[in-house]
């Protein structure tokens, strides 16, 4: 009475029937659950229905011309590793549900990509008789699919090995070895590009034993480990002149920045106990710095002093208006302090013309007798 | 029958053959009067590009270099143009040859071919070498243009939407300059001298280009960026923002003055003498309150004192989206306002003054806006309502992405009185 196709069906319709009971039973909050199961309980009826409709699409044993042409007369074809890779990933899963988050991510994704593929690889075995059509109508439908796929998977991998590589190397050999690859691989693609007639299993070759190679010393250097990196350290400043010294209060790591080294409103220098500014355009060193109203200027400190320092702009004080109390208000703000050869980046922009204020406006270091240089504001 | 069947194809052949006459003949009509059709366009356009080099009132033409650095460039790009040239009419001709030459007259398909080396190579190595020649000269002419050792005079320029703002810091070069110097609109240099701008922006990208003095250089927001300047002669020389900076870009304009080196002293005494009230109880007087009322939350006119005796210090930073407007000062001595998008001086005058010869050029522009020359009708329109002369974010209805800023000058609403009295006001700026 029940066909085999309608028995796998069916039985799938009572698991996920059960699952459904038990998780609306058990669980709070499980509408979305029970929505999810309840739809796939109707549809595995539906398709146990259309199973018992169609009697799994069997053919009657007594049409010959049928029988000799169905792809369920052809021989039996090869057995199949998606099982086996299915079974790997369906071992792998409470496993990675008691070791970790990835172990399980990765079982789902083998589950999922062997269960996809074996079903595909079993629905075109039995396309038809033929086994080389089969094959082709197989490959025109996964290729599209499996070779980018691939070929991101292969080449994460070549780039990964490749940055353990570049990370285990000191920074100077990193620079050579980088020189060295891209150049053998440009070698090698002008050479093949150069012979046509060369054998695609020798152009297979190469890069396999490339590929091996790169991905060999990735390992090795990942078991090695990284390099030392320098760290840039900013020592803490213990003289509080300019509110109280918070961590985001500057760029600590200013001096490794390329954007805070080039084409800035001014670079101001502290040198033996004397302060002096750098602007670009104007030859020799500056007492007085000329930055424009309201417009964001952005100034570097570098402290070449054995004590660590900090920059203070002082951009004079206004008197406002609060509630009807007149406050003073003062535009000044600072660097970190800075150790000995370290630099910090301050960001400027004064408010105020300078003959606003009776004080001249200054860059300034507190602590120091020669530290300011004048500000003007036009 | 027969008979019938042996003429009727002969009439049949007759008529195709008369047929085939005419529609030859309409074809070759057709093919006349297609060429015809397109004969005139193509000829109108040939015409408009060959006579628009011809062109006298073309104040930014970058092959009529009047500075050092313009020049540089100038040179520089002559000769590729003509080798540029050539190769363009060998290409023409190569592919014009081989369109009438090979066109498809019904005959087989050539033999197929891949590749000719020695071809392949010689037509890599040609480019190469053409680029090279063009690679070397264009490299040290970069070198050229960035020298700043030979500086005699630096200006700050700072752009933002949309005018550009120049300020002149205390300097020993230019001539001397004891204190700093805030102008907008128009750069006034001293001719012959090595005038270093130094370029940056208040807010977006803008990028700095007076045509006749030398290319272009970006306004980076928080960057400084260089730019020589060199006048041969006293004249003034029109520029373009050239980096699309928003609604106003097309009026963001900017004019160089150059100036002897006497009357460039006389400009800079100018800009720093004290400021001059007007006469009590005059329609003047009264302009410069209503100046103080409406106008210094903004603009900065140096020296202007407040009813309680100390100098007005205008606060642009907390109305306007870039933090400043312009200094008005020495209105009068500019003869452009409003990112030089308009003329303080008639047509008549400004023709005059931009048609004075060098010599007597310096003295012209010293003269400033006269009363005669003033266009105190584009004034007026300014003053009435700016935004329908230049278009602006400034509603003050829909300020809501920028903080409540306005970008530009709002409409005032002021009165065809006030009008008068500001407009009194601002003539004597000078």
């Amino acid at each position: 009475m029940f066909t085999t196709g309608s028995k796998l069906f069916i039985g799938a319709s009572v698991i996920a029937l059960a699952t459904a009971i038990i998780h609306g039973t058990t669980q709070d909050n499980s509408t979305v659950g029970i929505i999810g199961l309840v739809s796939a309980t109707l549809a595995l009826v539906f398709l146990a229905g259309i199973n018992l409709w169609v009697r799994d699409s069997n053919v009657a044993a007594d049409d010959a011309a049928v029988a000799a042409t169905a792809a369920a007369s052809t021989a039996t074809p090869p057995g199949s590793m998606w099982p086996l890779i299915a079974g790997l990933g369906a071992a792998l899963l409470p496993v990675g549900l008691v070791v970790g988050r990835v172990i399980t991510w990765m079982s789902i994704i083998v589950l999922i990509v062997a269960t996809v593929e074996w079903m595909v690889q079993s629905w075109s075995e039995r396309a038809s008789g033929d086994a080389a059509y089969n094959t082709m109508v197989r490959r025109r439908i996964m290729h599209p699919l499996e070779l980018p796929v691939l070929g991101a998977i292969g080449l994460g991998i070549i780039i990964f090995s490749f940055s353990r590589i570049m990370l285990y190397l000191p920074a100077v050999a990193g620079a050579i070895a980088f020189s060295a690859v891209s150049s053998i691989v440009l070698l090698f693609g002008a050479l093949f590009a150069a012979k046509r007639n060369v054998g695609r299993s020798l152009v297979a070759t190469v890069c396999a034993i490339g590929a091996v190679g790169i991905i060999g010393a990735g390992v090795t250097s990942a078991i090695a480990g990284s390099r030392e990196i320098v760290k840039h350290e900013v020592p803490s400043f213990e003289e509080n002149t300019c509110g109280i010294e918070t961590d985001g209060e500057s760029d600590d790591h200013a001096s490794r920045a390329v954007a805070a080294k080039s084409n800035l409103a001014a670079t101001i220098v502290l040198s033996g106990g004397k302060l002096h500014a750098e602007v670009i355009g104007v030859i020799g060193a500056q007492d007085t710095v000329t930055l424009a109203r309201s417009k964001y200027s952005y100034i570097r400190f570098e402290n070449l002093d054995a004590e660590p320092r900090r920059l203070v702009a002082d951009f004079g004080t206004e008197t406002v208006d609060v509630n009807g109390t007149a406050v003073e208000e003062s535009f000044t703000t600072c660097t970190q302090a800075v150790g000995q050869g370290g630099a910090q980046f301050l960001v400027v922009r004064p408010v105020l013309p300078s003959n606003a204020s009776e004080t001249p406006f200054t860059l300034n270091v507190p602590g120091v007798e020669g530290g300011v240089v004048t500000v003007i504001v036009p | 029958m027969s008979h019938s069947c042996a003429t009727k194809p002969l009439q049949s052949n007759m008529t195709t053959v008369k047929n085939v006459q005419n529609q030859s003949g309409d074809s070759m009509t057709s093919n006349s009067t297609r060429r015809r059709r397109w004969a005139m366009p193509v000829a109108a356009v040939a015409a408009f590009t060959v006579l628009s080099g011809c062109a006298k009132d073309a104040p930014q033409d970058t092959w009529q270099p009047a500075g050092e650095n313009a020049r540089k460039i100038h040179d520089l790009q002559v000769w590729p143009f003509g080798i540029a040239g050539i190769v363009l009419l060998i290409v023409c001709a190569a592919v014009g040859y081989s369109v009438f030459k090979f066109r498809d007259r019904g005959q087989a398909i050539p033999k197929q071919s891949h590749g000719k080396p020695s071809l392949e190579i010689a037509l890599t190595v040609l480019p190469a070498l053409i680029l090279i020649g063009i690679g070397i000269p264009t490299v040290s002419t970069l070198f050229d243009l960035a020298k700043t050792s030979d500086t005699e005079c630096v200006v700050n320029v700072t752009g933002q939407q949309w005018w550009w703002e120049y300020d002149y810091p205390a300097q020993a070069g230019c001539g001397g300059i004891e204190k700093p110097i805030v102008t907008s609109g128009q750069l006034v240099i001293p001719a012959g001298q090595h005038v270093l701008l130094r370029i940056s922006s208040r807010d977006v990208i803008h990028s700095y280009w007076i045509p006749k003095l030398n290319g272009k250089r970006d306004a980076v927001p928080g960057r400084v960026q260089t730019l020589r300047m060199q006048a041969d002669q006293p004249g003034i020389y029109s520029g373009q923002c050239t980096e699309f900076c928003g609604l106003s870009h097309a009026y963001m304009r900017m004019e160089a003055v150059s100036l002897d080196a006497a009357g460039f002293k006389t400009w800079v005494d100018n800009q720093l003498k004290p400021y001059t009230a007007p006469t009590a109880d005059s329609k003047y007087s009264e302009g410069e309150a209503l100046f103080i009322t409406n106008c210094t939350r903004c603009h900065q006119v140096n020296g202007i004192l407040g009813t309680d005796g100390k100098e007005v210090i205008a606060r642009p930073d907390k109305y306007v989206y870039p933090g400043v407007a312009p200094n008005l000062t020495n209105l009068m001595t500019r003869t452009t306002f409003a990112g030089a998008a308009f003329d303080l001086q008639t047509e008549a005058c400004k023709t005059r003054l931009w048609n004075t010869p060098p010599a007597q050029f310096t003295a012209a522009y010293l003269e400033g806006v006269t009363p005669q020359c003033l266009d105190i009708v584009q004034l007026r329109e300014w003053l009435r309502n700016p935004t329908t002369k230049k278009p602006m974010y400034a509603d003050p209805t829909k300020l809501a992405t920028t903080g409540g800023m306005y970008r530009g000058m709002p409409n005032l609403g002021l009165t065809e009185d006030q009008i008068d009295k500001l407009v009194a006001y601002l003539t004597e700026r000078k």
